[in-house]
């Protein structure tokens, strides 16, 4: 049996020592199984383990320890698998002179064998997202690869651990990290070889099974993975080929400035081949196919979580051969209303009738769909010509087509009214 | 072989027998038996505006089962995110289980199954930071300034901290070109010529653009097939000029930053100012009229005295501003036309005779609603 450093030390006691004693005999019993769920909105990992205890008749002592571990002390419960009628927990001492241990007082009616669940929240423990896109050469579809990133700072290394994720946003009242108290002590241990070693017990890839729970989902490694301290793992959650993906340059000041960009839109539904579970949280990174299997970089957003049927547009920036151009065409002021103060007449109120014109050039070898959104302020009156929808009170949509090497120019009008023209409403 | 740039490969059971340890104590002093598989086939893009991603391809011997493939870049700046791995074979039987990151490393490890002992070809895509590129062009200006000889050239300066001993470079619009570079070294490789590209040359007074009160000379480049280019969108990039000037060699005769110009779209290039093109400006007439309380209209005439002291005729564009409510009047004249450009701007365009003949635009219009 190897000690593990930093440990979690479950030792049982020899019996009638009390807890003064100098002397103390102590067997380690070695964890069973170990089973990790990693939420990733909060810093928190539930940790549960299952050994196989022997208890005598009458009173035993247990020890357990985790020095230098994120351990939060107040969460560690004992819980016997079998023989728990005949097993009770008497009580929990949290001895003075280490604050990163606990011994419980456990009663048992009879000698027995019993196996036992401890269970702990850690924090350190920590799981991401990640999303590969790959889009076919017109732009049209991609081949949607995710992956999830397990990453272990917590001080213990958890070996042949069966791995739950958590997607979700959970409540906490009080940080994990900060109940540990233990501090993060940065350590390094003999990873690489148990990693190599827990790889090649595997010669394909995992899966990942994915369920709902309440307003989670909770996604299951198969299999069993051994992270060890301060090493990060990614593992294949999913590939999806032929995602339809949509091109919608996009005009939008308040999002991303005063710039036409161009963004990769696709959603996490039925139609686009997904929408089997939420996506979390992760960066996805879109590439394209230049030929021959080489990639040519799209770009990249973090997105938030995306639920089902959800939208994740991908900014892939400035496309300087597709364009667009405001300009003010005309400027006018009307309906100058007067007041009177005293025997001075003073302009009391007035509308400005403005005149725009949007020019769109495509200058690429295929059709593309343009999203102008036009942000008017005040008591306003909005015309054009050219259809367009509105999304809030102050912003107006025109949702364009242009096929390839088209110009079109979009005008509109705008009359704002001023002063004492603005109207009851 | 790369020295920065570390790809290993280390087996379990090699690296047990070889080293005589059965596991390495910590992960920095990780021990690794190393093959060292050359780059090949190494492909740095530019076609993103602004990231550069690079291409190599590994030819890798993996043994049958599960074997670990360790890529390092210390020292280089890869972007650990966006490293994609694959074997080039898109129906190899060879997987990638998964990625593991060492902690305080610029490493992965790969975990790849093989079902049986075989050398398999892999490509390995990241995004590079530290990569500089510019575009710059060479104009030779016929002596009639009719034509020119348009030379494209980019250049790559390599701060990445790796080094390719020999990559094909592809720009954004497709071109190839193989070099090596080192790290610190930077390289200008003509990627384009075009020979008799039709050049127009316009004299402008524009009140929106520098030189205040000075006639600018442009030489304006339509980016089509009809003017002799149109083949690719002319990315930004200095424009040095140069003109022949009849005796066989060349004089330089200006720069400027040439705008991305989309193919169909207009490259205007500054070359300096035109000394032999005056023009005076004169406000002739500036009336308040129509007053409403503390509202008023005003009447204005500006006139603009240009002389051409060229021995030909030469044609004049004036662009010239007017803020807020406007209207031109009818009596306006001295202009061959004009085009109200936006509501604040109104070009011009004046024939000025040969030797100093003085002509006069004069542009009369009326502000409205002032207060």
């Amino acid at each position: 049996m190897r000690w593990p450093i930093p440990a979690l030390l479950l030792s049982l006691l020899a019996l009638t020592a009390p807890l003064q004693a100098k002397e103390e005999l102590v067997t380690l019993p070695k964890r069973d199984t170990v089973q990790l769920t990693i939420y990733n909105s909060v810093d928190l990992t539930l940790v549960r383990e299952t050994r196989e205890l022997t208890f005598k008749k009458g009173n035993n002592r247990l020890q357990f320890s985790w020095a230098n571990t994120l351990i939060d002390p107040t969460s560690v419960e004992f819980n016997a698998l079998t023989n728990p009628d005949k097993i009770e927990v008497l009580d929990t001492s949290y001895p003075a002179e280490s604050n990163q241990m606990l011994i419980w007082t456990i009663s048992s009616e009879e000698a027995v064998s019993a196996k036992v669940e401890i269970s702990y929240f850690t924090s350190g423990i920590s799981w991401g997202a990640e999303y590969h896109g790959m889009l076919s050469g017109d732009e049209r579809s991609m081949k949607l690869t995710a992956y999830v990133s397990v990453s272990n700072r917590s001080g213990e290394e958890y070996e042949n651990a069966t791995v739950r994720l958590v997607v979700g946003s959970i409540n906490l009242v009080e940080e994990i990290a900060a109940l540990g108290g233990g501090g993060r002590q940065e350590r390094m241990k003999e990873a690489y070889g148990k990693m190599r070693e827990a790889d090649a017990a595997e010669n394909r890839k995992k899966d990942i099974v994915k369920e709902g729970l309440s307003e989670y989902y909770i996604y299951t490694v198969e299999g069993q993975e051994t992270i060890p301290n301060q090493w990060s793992k990614r593992l294949e959650s999913f590939v999806q080929e032929g995602v339809p993906l949509r091109t919608v340059y996009t005009w939008d000041a308040r999002k991303y400035g005063a710039q036409l960009v161009k963004l990769l839109v696709f959603k996490n539904d039925e139609a686009h081949k997904l929408g089997r579970e939420p996506l979390p949280a992760g960066i996805v990174r879109l590439y394209r196919d230049a030929g021959q299997g080489r990639l040519g970089f799209v770009g990249q957003v973090a997105t938030n979580y995306i639920p089902k049927n959800d939208e994740v547009k991908v900014n892939a920036g400035a496309d300087p051969e597709v364009q667009l151009k405001s300009k003010r065409l005309s400027f006018k002021k009307e309906n100058l209303t007067f007041g009177w103060s005293g025997n001075r007449q003073y302009l009391a109120g007035w509308d400005t009738v403005e005149g725009f014109e949007l020019e769109l050039k495509n200058f690429r070898k295929r059709d593309v769909d343009f999203e102008v959104n036009v942000v008017l302020g005040g008591d306003f009156d909005f015309d054009s010509e050219t259809a367009s929808s509105k999304i809030d009170f102050q912003t107006q949509r025109f949702s364009l087509n242009l096929k390839a090497g088209e110009n079109r120019k979009v005008a509109y009008t705008v009359r704002t009214r001023n002063g004492s023209n603005v109207r009851n409403k | 072989m790369n020295k920065r740039m570390i790809f290993t490969l280390a087996g379990t059971a090699a690296l047990a027998s070889v080293i005589g340890i059965s596991r390495p104590t910590t992960v920095e002093a990780r021990i690794k038996l190393a093959t060292l598989p050359d780059k090949e086939a190494v492909v740095v893009r530019f076609d993103h505006p602004n990231q550069v991603l690079v291409e190599e391809e590994r030819t890798i011997s993996l043994q049958k089962g599960v074997n670990t493939v360790d890529f390092s870049w210390a020292g280089t700046n890869i972007d650990k995110g966006s490293i994609v791995f694959r074997p080039v074979d898109v129906n190899s039987k060879v997987e990638i289980l998964s990625t593991s990151y060492p902690p305080g490393e610029a490493a992965l490890t790969w975990s790849i199954s093989s079902p049986d002992a075989r050398s398999e070809k892999f490509r390995l895509s990241y995004l590079m930071a530290n990569i500089q590129r510019e575009t710059d062009y060479r104009a030779i200006v016929s002596n009639d300034e009719k034509t020119l000889t348009f030379r494209h050239y980019f250049k790559i300066r390599n701060w990445s901290g790796g080094t390719f001993d020999s990559a094909d470079f592809i720009t954004r619009d497709g071109k190839t070109f193989e070099k090596g570079l080192d790290q610190g070294e930077a390289k200008r490789v003509l990627v384009n010529k075009w020979d008799k590209v039709n050049l127009n040359k316009e004299y402008v007074y524009d009140l929106t653009r520098q030189y205040e009160g000075k006639v600018m000379t442009d030489y304006v480049l339509k980016n089509t097939k009809e003017m002799g280019l149109g083949a690719i969108p002319l990315e930004y990039g200095k424009v040095r000029i140069y003109q022949d000037d009849g005796k066989g060699t060349t004089a330089f005769t200006g720069e400027d930053w040439g705008q991305f110009t989309a193919v169909g779209d207009d490259m205007r290039l500054n070359i300096g100012i035109a000394q032999d093109i005056k023009v005076e400006f004169k406000k002739m007439v500036n009336d308040v009229e129509n007053r409403r309380g503390n509202v008023y209209d005003t009447n204005e005439v500006d006139e603009y005295e240009i002389k051409n002291f060229k021995d030909s005729e030469v044609e004049l564009t004036l662009v010239l501003r007017v803020q807020g409510e406007w209207e031109m009047q009818k009596d306006s004249e001295g202009y061959t036309s004009f085009e109200r450009v936006d509501n604040e701007t109104i070009k011009f365009k004046v024939k000025a005779p040969a030797k100093g003949a003085p002509v006069k635009l004069k542009f009369h219009y009326k502000r409205l609603n002032n207060w």
